[in-house]
């Protein structure tokens, strides 16, 4: 069976997804770049694991990352209301958002401003996942149907969770509590989103089974 | 049950494996040959072959299989490690560890057994494909056929190479080993010492539910991304939906279980290696590097019927495997917690 191509016109969305593969691409190069700076130095340097110079690596691979987990957040649209308001408020609020990251990282650090961007995605991401599982209408999402939307919502409420956990609470107690949230949700958003057929038949199953009994 | 027992069970996977791996070779080469010679002849009676070797493949990769999970069992039945009152007594009071005897219930993929596991996963997904698509319907769709026994060929030949029968899981068998040297010797010291250390790789490793569960899943998405790459191959050079249909769906698959093995292994190693330098390490980055790249090809995947993009997320999921492949080899090539050499 041959594709039959139908060109559609080139909406923002298509080059928001450019930009975000563009993103992930870069994070990899920076993984890349943690490969060669780690062997290289293990090479030159045996044992510099025990030294100081472990820590400015570790630190220096967070900054290099982090730039790149802000663009993301911005491209995916986790930070911006997107769902909930109309486009016209849209560009307003997520231009308000980004001013005031943009302000915290030039008054403290580029840090700081992760947290608070990370934040404000993850009341925005619950209000999403929330009024998606109550099946209230009025959220705008690409795809259809319930099951998606629900998976969609829950893999990126996943997501900012997972993100927070790590930028903020690594060395806190809460942070494997924190950790199993976010895996919990990023696992069921993922099955949801990639499987919303199958959900959508267990669900009937599972309604017509109850219902029997 | 003793070491004695131990050491018949391994003798007898050698004398029963040794030959079973053979036959997976020979089977294997002629796999690669018959549908390397579908592939530039387009006979279909070399496609037909080919699909009965593949199934041959399955089986024989099944009944190793079967040997390594008998060896397992019998590890487990065997070798029981006996805690003297002394040092529970010690460990319980410094430590708050209660044991007085372990045993070796050891995962399935350890060792020189992963590429094997691998490898078998591999044919179950070809075998499923080849329930759910006529691939004999077209002279492309049957090429593709071909290049994925091809794969599988060369999967079963490495794992020929790294043959988990000829030296059975050699890393544990040293550690066994050196655990009944030290009790032959009569003094508690010794066998104090190899006791102690024994219960750490034991609890933390051999038998913890994250060696259950973590490399499995990551092998599965392994086998689950080659059929995703060779659908991308042949999207290069055919526009055909069927070659999306079928990378997209086992990079769904793959993706999947990538994620969540990945994820359940942080909580592990936040334990059993605390005070250890493992953040940031080659492995780890080349995890998330393989991890963001199928992020990229899955969002791309969205637009495939744009100009172009159709040719460049199948480039994608090329690059996506090459990644694949290179953090697999980083565990043998770098540096770090993960290395082979650790």
């Amino acid at each position: 069976m041959k594709l039959t191509l139908k060109m559609k016109p080139r909406t923002y969305d298509f080059y928001l997804m450019l930009l975000t593969s563009a993103v992930l691409a870069i994070i990899g190069l920076v993984c890349l770049y943690g490969i060669g700076y780690y062997t290289y130095t293990t090479e030159t340097t045996p044992q510099w694991t025990e030294t100081p110079l472990y820590g400015i690596y570790i630190d220096s691979m967070n900054q290099y990352i982090y730039p790149f987990v802000v663009l993301l957040l911005v491209v995916l649209g986790l930070c911006i209301p997107k769902r909930i308001v109309p486009r016209q408020s849209l560009l307003a609020s997520g231009i308000g958002i980004l001013v005031v990251t943009f302000l915290i990282a030039l008054v403290t650090d580029i840090g700081s401003s992760l947290v608070f961007l990370l934040a404000v995605s993850i009341v925005i991401q619950t209000a999403v996942m929330v009024l998606t599982i109550l099946g209230r209408g009025g959220l705008t999402y690409e795809r259809e149907g319930y099951f998606v939307q629900t998976g969609s919502s829950m893999l990126h409420l996943g997501t900012v969770v997972f993100v927070l956990d790590f930028v903020s609470f690594r060395t806190s107690d809460l942070h494997l509590s924190i950790f199993w949230v976010a895996t919990i949700l990023i696992t069921i958003g993922t099955v949801l989103s990639f499987y919303p057929g199958e959900a959508g038949r267990v669900a009937r199953l599972l309604r017509s089974g109850s219902g029997s009994s | 049950m003793s070491y004695q027992d131990y050491l018949a069970a391994r003798e007898t996977v050698t004398t029963i494996g040794q030959p079973v791996i053979t036959v997976i070779l020979i089977v294997s080469l002629l796999l690669g040959m018959v549908s390397l010679y579908h592939m530039v002849t387009r006979d279909s009676r070399a496609y037909v072959l080919s699909t009965q070797l593949r199934k041959s493949s399955t089986m024989l990769l099944m009944v190793g299989f079967i040997i390594i999970t008998w060896f397992h069992l019998r590890i487990y039945q065997t070798i029981e490690l006996v805690y003297p009152p002394g040092l529970s007594n010690y460990m319980s009071a410094n430590m708050g560890i209660s044991v007085t005897s372990l045993r070796f219930a050891v995962p399935l993929w350890i060792e020189t057994e992963k590429l094997y596991f691998w490898t078998l996963c591999l044919s179950i997904f070809l075998t499923v494909i080849g329930l759910q698509y006529d691939f004999s319907r077209t002279k492309m769709t049957a090429l593709f056929s071909s290049s994925l026994n091809i794969m599988l060929s060369i999967f079963m030949v490495l794992s020929y190479l790294a043959n988990p029968f000829k030296e059975p899981l050699p890393g544990l068998h040293s550690e066994i080993t050196g655990w009944y040297q030290a009790a032959s010797t009569g003094d508690p010291n010794i066998l104090y010492g190899a006791l102690y250390q024994l219960y750490f790789r034991i609890i933390y490793y051999y038998n913890s539910e994250y060696m259950w569960t973590h490399p499995p899943m990551l092998f599965i998405a392994y086998a689950s991304l080659v059929v995703t790459f060779v659908g991308c191959v042949f999207m290069l050079f055919r526009r055909e939906k069927i070659f999306d249909r079928i990378s997209y769906n086992h990079a769904k698959v793959g993706y999947l279980l990538l994620t969540v093995g990945m994820l359940i292994g942080y909580p592990w190693a936040v334990v059993a290696w605390e005070g250890k330098d493992w953040w940031w390490d080659p492995k780890i980055n080349g995890s998330i590097m393989m991890w963001v790249l199928y992020s990229a090809y899955l969002h791309s995947r969205i637009y495939l019927k744009r100009h172009n993009m159709w040719r460049a997320t199948a480039i994608l999921g090329i690059i996506c495997f090459l990644s694949l492949v290179f953090t697999y080899l980083l565990t043998y090539i770098a540096p770090g917690i993960h290395a082979i050499s650790q």
